[in-house]
């Protein structure tokens, strides 16, 4: 009797992100997993209907975790600096815990994929998180805005300090390495944005 | 560990590697009595056949994929 091994399958996963982040959707292969998991290509079969359905299972379950790592500790009723700043602590922790899985999501976002793991998408975080923002609005915290400037002001900032931590130089070649000191400063000119 | 019986997933490797040696295929899997489910991964060197059977054995389908005049052999 074949029975599922969910240490394979957590092997599976991990080297799966692991190798699109390193070589892209063009150079994954279910071949190419196997041998790099040293498993059988069947027993990856067994697992996943085929190369698709391995990415798509795997980008709905990491989108999940990092959306239930999103709203850990987070209330929607905080006030808009509370909750922001629990939003920035939760995303830098994964972020840095999680670098493949980050990666992963920014490879998605331009891959023919997008559209069919979009749908519930990060479900519970997108309930909570459009509570908060609701709530902050109603409660005259910030003025209503579009997504695309909210998030350009609210989030872009942590996104490219991470960046320059990752790749360990900022502008110009310029040596970075990302320090709490930096990231709070940069989260207080943040909100100061929002309460001008 | 999750105790969970996978033999009804049969696995076979394949030379259906066009669309249009699957659709040839299509009408008969579909209508197969004891296929569950099944799909080919075009996008695989080895063509994988993967069909969910809790009546059929390997045999049976590597017979009816021969028959089609198609290579299929079990995915070891």
């Amino acid at each position: 009797m074949r029975i599922r091994d969910e240490d394979k399958v957590k092997l599976v996963k991990q080297k799966a992100l692991e190798s699109i982040v390193k070589d892209g959707f063009e150079g994954f292969s279910m071949n190419r997993l196997a041998k790099t998991c040293g498993i059988s290509v069947a027993t990856l079969y067994i697992y996943y209907k085929d190369k698709d359905d391995l990415i798509i299972s795997i980008a709905r379950e990491e989108g999940d975790k990092m959306g239930d790592m999103f709203i850990e500790n987070f209330d929607p009723n905080l006030s808009f600096e509370e909750g922001m700043r629990v939003q920035w602590s939760n995303r830098y922790k994964f972020l840095t815990e999680n670098p493949s899985a980050h990666l992963f999501f920014e490879q998605l976002r331009t891959s023919t994929y997008q559209e069919r793991f979009l749908d519930n998408f990060m479900k519970k975080f997108k309930t909570v998180i459009g509570e908060f923002m609701q709530n902050v609005v109603a409660k005259g915290e910030i003025k209503p805005m579009s997504l695309e400037v909210f998030w350009s002001i609210a989030y872009a900032p942590l996104y490219a300090l991470v960046r320059f931590d990752r790749e360990e130089q900022s502008i110009g070649g310029k040596p970075f390495k990302l320090t709490e000191e930096v990231l709070w400063q940069t989260f207080d000119l943040v909100i100061k944005a929002f309460k001008s | 560990m999750e105790i969970e019986n996978l033999d009804h997933i049969l696995l076979f490797k394949t030379n259906i590697k066009s669309e249009d040696c699957k659709a040839k295929m299509q009408t008969i899997l579909d209508r197969y009595e004891g296929i569950i489910k099944w799909n080919i991964a075009l996008d695989d060197r080895d063509c994988v056949l993967r069909v969910i059977s809790y009546s059929l054995n390997h045999q049976q389908i590597i017979e009816l994929i021969n028959s089609y005049g198609f290579d299929c052999c079990e995915l070891t």
